[in-house]
């Protein structure tokens, strides 16, 4: 049976109603799991969806259900959110786990690596970013479903915990030694930074290249919130300037507004204060993440029978790039 | 440094072959080429300099280690200098991506002890070899592909 017949099955027997599948689409992005776009009609109206599904292989092992609550957590708030409706852990019926989320239409995706792409807006987009990640980080934790399915840190712990994952992540899958990106984890572990200001939602993949734009300077959504977790909200702030997201050319982060621009805006949002030893620690801590993501999906990509071509292009290219910025900013550190 | 070129090319095949759905069609599978047309620019990059980065980088790598021998422990000194007096005679991908392995193995404690030591001039020089082994094995990103 096709997956549009067994989607269509499915949400039959959830509403009750004969619902068709029509214009099912795979798109690309969330290498984590497979995102497809559909129209459900039922009883004469169309409504849009998204439908994600666990893959066999993927890029970042995560927990879908705090995917999903994290999404539910800011859903109709303004950051934002998609609207999630509905989350089939054991997912049978789609032969993998998966969840579906109302469709925002009317946006198209960034792209880390197109150059200018946001040419006469760029302002006012940064604006937008730089403010809703300062609006999840200032987010009040009490009662949002994220806290069903995430641990909540002390804020003195929330570096370790972060370091320990994704060091782990680096030790697990491995398979070529990696000098640069060990040395940094030694730096990290023997400089840590002071205790977070407050736990927070970390969205933990908010960068160029997750959000859809109108074309006119307008951010419509917020995407892949596959990584979302509580902890320190200068994670975010560190990973979203990381120097991979931005053409080394462009002074500008991800082709937006300057790095104190940046700052600025993500202070007057989040009401949160940036403490500089602490954003340098959580700068050289996004690098190490990255190239524990990249180490992880080249592993993926040959378990996988070097099938997806979006895992070897993280694994090589990506990774590389990686290398060079965690070697810079390791000469950095050593020389302040 | 995983991926190898061969790994790449291997992937090619493996990506080509491979059935697609429908609903994998249209936009994604284009997606999907274009992403191989740009691995394919990639690869001609590695094809080209991949060799001759490696001899280079194991050379580097056995530059620091002869420098360094003499301020260790004896056991540790003997692997460094057995390290630095080798040679890549074979020149195959395997084989010097093998020499590299065990090279970069070595350097990892090598690094390890000089912090321990916090021996900062040679932690300096350390960090710059990193720089420069990053900074060769660069692939650079086709602009007419990328966005």
């Amino acid at each position: 049976m096709s997956l549009a017949a067994q989607l269509a099955a499915y949400l039959t027997r959830q509403s009750g109603a004969p619902t068709v599948v029509e214009n099912l689409a795979r798109i690309s992005g969330g290498a984590s799991r497979e995102t497809y776009r559909y129209d459900a009609v039922a009883a004469g109206e169309r409504k849009g969806f998204i439908l994600r599904r666990d893959p066999p292989g993927s890029l970042i092992d995560t927990d879908r259900r705090l995917e999903f609550l994290a999404i539910r957590s800011f859903s109709g708030k303004a950051v934002a959110a998609p609207q999630a409706v509905v989350l089939e852990a054991d997912g049978a019926e789609l032969e993998r786990p998966f969840f579906i989320m109302e469709r925002i239409d009317g946006g198209a995706p960034s792209s880390p690596f197109a150059l200018d792409q946001f040419a006469g807006y760029a302002g006012e987009i940064g604006e937008q970013f730089f403010s809703i990640l300062g609006r999840i980080a200032a987010e009040p934790l009490e009662g949002l479903p994220i806290l069903d399915a995430a641990e909540r840190p002390d804020p003195a712990d929330c570096w370790r915990r972060e370091l320990d994952y994704w060091a782990g992540v680096i030790e697990a899958d491995e398979q070529h030694p990696q000098p640069i990106v060990r040395a940094a984890i030694r730096r990290l572990r023997a400089n840590p930074p002071p205790p977070a200001q407050r736990v927070s939602v970390v969205h933990g993949d908010y960068r160029s290249g997750n959000f859809l734009h109108d074309g006119q300077g307008r951010i419509v959504a917020i995407l892949d919130w596959e990584m979302a977790h509580l902890g320190d909200p200068l994670e975010d702030l560190g990973w979203s300037m990381d120097p991979l997201w931005s053409n080394p050319a462009d002074p500008r982060v991800s082709g937006m507004v300057t790095p104190d621009e940046a700052r600025a805006i993500w202070r007057r949002a989040s009401g949160l204060q940036i403490d500089p030893k602490a954003m340098a620690w959580w700068a050289l801590f996004a690098s190490v993440k990255g190239q524990a993501i990249w180490t992880s999906a080249a592993k993926a990509w040959r378990d996988g029978g070097f099938v997806e071509p979006v895992l070897a292009f993280s694994g090589w290219y990506t990774a590389r790039r990686q290398d060079e910025i965690l070697a810079d900013q390791l000469c950095a550190v050593q020389a302040a | 440094m995983t991926p190898s070129l061969p790994d790449i090319l291997i992937g090619h095949a493996a990506a080509l072959s491979a059935p697609q759905p429908p609903e994998s069609s249209g936009d994604y599978l284009a997606g999907r080429l274009g992403l191989l047309a740009m691995l394919s620019v990639l690869a001609a990059q590695e094809a080209s300099r991949g060799v001759a980065v490696r001899i280079w980088e194991n050379g580097a790598i056995r530059e620091v280690f002869a420098s360094a021998a003499a301020e260790y422990d004896p056991a540790f000194a003997g692997a460094l200098a057995k390290a630095a007096s080798a040679t890549d005679e074979d020149r195959t991908w395997a084989a010097l991506d093998d020499s590299n392995d065990s090279l970069r193995r070595l350097l990892i404690r090598l690094h390890e002890a000089v912090e321990t030591r916090r021996d900062s001039a040679l932690d300096r020089e350390i960090l710059n070899l990193y720089q420069a082994m990053a900074k060769a094995r660069r692939l650079e990103l086709p602009a007419a592909l990328a966005g």
